[in-house]
């Protein structure tokens, strides 16, 4: 069963930014 | 490598052979052969997209550039999912709903037969080049490593492939994929399982470190063109090169257009733009994380094996100073690491910035070891030396434990596999579709087509390896072809903007599709500092203008395709 196009969009949108934010604090944290 | 390891790799290559071959039910037509009758369902659709982007030198390159470079080529990637929600609300409902084989056929219903046939021949020429080289870049790191001829290498990958591709057409090529996306999948999380079991410091601490050396820099928020891996050349250059990979590539497109209706096709394409980011941001983590791995191990002066044999043998006192000069300083990079690891446990900021300065001169001091070394592999071999691409696999068959060596490489196989067998499929329909059909024997029975697709598979199958056999000496021609492929990606994206206009002229798309070809290349050949990342934004933006231009005006001698779908 396909699950609607609205609800697969928004768990994308939904785990890259999710994926960013991950991105931007290991950045903080770690980067100098 | 033991035995063992050859024996999961023969295993890997005989199921996915024999799973190939035994799915040539519903190929008895070209509509099963090149769509699956349209039959499969969205996750595998999703499964093969992913499996066909992710290529060989995605699991050996892209982690070597981890670590060498760190995460900021992640960056690349951000424009990917916006691509796929822009072609699931626009292109996918209207090539799909078309009913088309081809993207390019759909073309011809909108403006006229040249459009499509010179879209089409653009893929054929640029694709069927591009095929070599995606055999010939895993071959190349597998002739060096196991020291077994060229030919070998590119027959032990394109063998099976072409054969599972030319008897089972769509169906095995996307059920194959499926099972090789777990294959990549179970052998990254292997490695990555080792790497934090082994890391000899606490990982908060190793991170830490890793920092330091720059590797976990993501974000670089700078608008400069000549920069490649920019926030912003990923977001808007990345966007519009992902949307002319999967809005224009045959050999994406062809996926979504095998999927049930066209939910399923816009489900298949998010699927893929789920993990895309995250499946990146960790093959490029592992690659760190191998960085700090070899900061606590001896590291090989030199990863390509046939290299260091040849530096070593044309040049025996440079190598000996060399390695006697890198023994010592990863022995002080190892030292200050340890300190570094200590200092931060002390608690005192100022021990911790000094140790850290300390562990960055002694990292500075190994990479111009590294870099001479380098220099020294690329003059003697007189090739580029690309010894990124041989940090994993060197880490996997040198430091893992036994059977891992032939997980990976049958990964390696898997990666290579889903790419090749994908665009082997794509060729061979846009062949057959766009050309055969149109041009030649416009109306001949199911079988015919059939056996002529086979043919037309086998042919570009045998082509890409001999591409792939003789890529070293291609090496510039190759190089031309992708630059040459470069300046149209963009460019056809334009075409199919321009179709979805309604007021557009079958002129408007020629003019303006030759147009932006050519502004693409004037400003590839002009203006060299500007990224490629921006040349398809730049194509998009030429052909659209000129088709625009050419047509208003212009009587409406375009008529509109009704959308057959919502």
């Amino acid at each position: 069963m396909t699950p609607p196009f609205r609800t697969t969009l928004w768990r994308v949108l939904g785990i890259q930014l999710a994926t960013l934010i991950l991105l931007w604090l290991l950045q903080s944290r770690y980067a100098s | 490598m033991h035995w063992i390891n050859w024996v999961i790799v023969a295993v890997y290559l005989v199921v996915v052979v024999f799973d190939g071959l035994r799915r040539t039910r519903g190929t008895t037509n070209i509509e099963g052969y090149f769509l699956a009758n349209r039959s499969l369902p969205w996750w595998a659709v999703g499964l093969s997209v992913m499996a066909t982007q992710l290529s060989a030198i995605t699991l050996i390159g892209t982690t070597g550039q981890g670590a060498t470079d760190g995460l900021k080529f992640v960056q690349f990637y951000f424009g990917l999912p916006i691509a796929m929600v822009i072609l699931g609300v626009t292109l996918v409902p209207f090539l799909h709903g078309a009913k088309v084989y081809t993207a390019y056929e759909y073309l011809e219903r909108r403006f006229d037969p040249k459009t499509r046939s010179l879209t089409s021949l653009l893929l054929l020429i640029s694709r069927g080049m591009s095929c070599g080289t995606i055999i010939a870049a895993p071959s190349v790191v597998l002739s060096s490593i196991f020291g077994w001829d060229l030919i070998w290498c590119v027959a032990l990958i394109g063998v099976p492939t072409v054969l599972y591709t030319v008897i089972g057409g769509v169906q095995a090529v996307a059920w194959a994929d499926v099972k090789q996306m777990f294959v990549i999948a179970g052998a990254m999380l292997a490695i990555i399982v080792v790497l934090i079991v082994r890391m000899p410091i606490p990982m908060d601490d190793a991170l830490h470190i890793a920092g330091a050396a720059g590797r976990l820099q993501v974000f670089d928020f700078s608008f400069d063109l000549s920069k490649t891996y920019t926030f912003w050349s990923g977001i808007l250059g990345g966007t519009f090169l992902m949307l002319s990979y999967f809005g224009t590539d045959q050999s994406q497109v062809q996926r979504y257009l095998a999927a049930k209706s066209v939910d399923e096709a816009r489900s298949s394409l998010l699927m893929s733009a789920y993990w895309k980011i995250p499946l990146q941001a960790l093959i490029l983590l592992t690659g760190v994380l191998v960085f700090l791995y070899y900061l606590f191990q001896p590291a090989p002066l030199l990863f390509n094996p046939r290299h260091d044999a040849l530096v070593r043998a044309q040049e025996p006192a440079a190598y000996a100073s060399l390695q006697s000069r890198y023994t010592a300083a990863i022995a002080s990079r190892q030292a200050a690491a340890r300190v570094a690891s200590t200092a931060r446990r002390s608690g005192n900021e100022a021990t911790v910035a000094t140790a850290l300065t300390e562990f960055r001169t002694s990292e500075a001091a190994v990479s111009v070891i590294r870099t001479d070394a380098l220099d020294a592999a690329a003059r003697v071999s007189g090739e580029a030396s690309r010894d990124v691409n041989y940090i994993i696999p060197r880490f996997v068959l040198d430091q893992l434990p036994l059977g891992f060596a032939g997980i990976f490489i049958a990964a390696v196989l898997a990666a290579a596999m889903s790419s090749i067998a994908a665009e082997l499929n794509s060729l061979s329909t846009a062949t057959v579709v766009d050309f055969y059909q149109r041009w030649i024997r416009p109306t001949a029975s199911d079988g015919h087509f059939l056996t002529v697709s086979k043919i037309a598979t086998a042919i570009w199958g045998v082509f890409a390896c001999i591409v792939a056999t003789y890529a070293a000496t291609l090496g510039s021609l190759i190089e031309v072809v992708n630059r040459f492929g470069s300046f149209f990606y963009g460019s056809i994206l334009g075409v199919f903007v321009l179709a979805m206009i309604p007021r557009v002229g079958a002129r408007g798309a020629f003019v303006g599709l030759l147009s932006g070809m050519a502004t693409v290349g004037a400003v590839a050949i002009y203006v060299p500092s500007i990224s490629f990342l921006w040349h398809n934004l730049i194509g998009v933006v030429a052909v659209v203008a000129i088709g625009l231009l050419l047509s208003v005006g212009a009587s409406a001698s375009a008529t509109p395709v009704r959308r057959s779908t919502p």
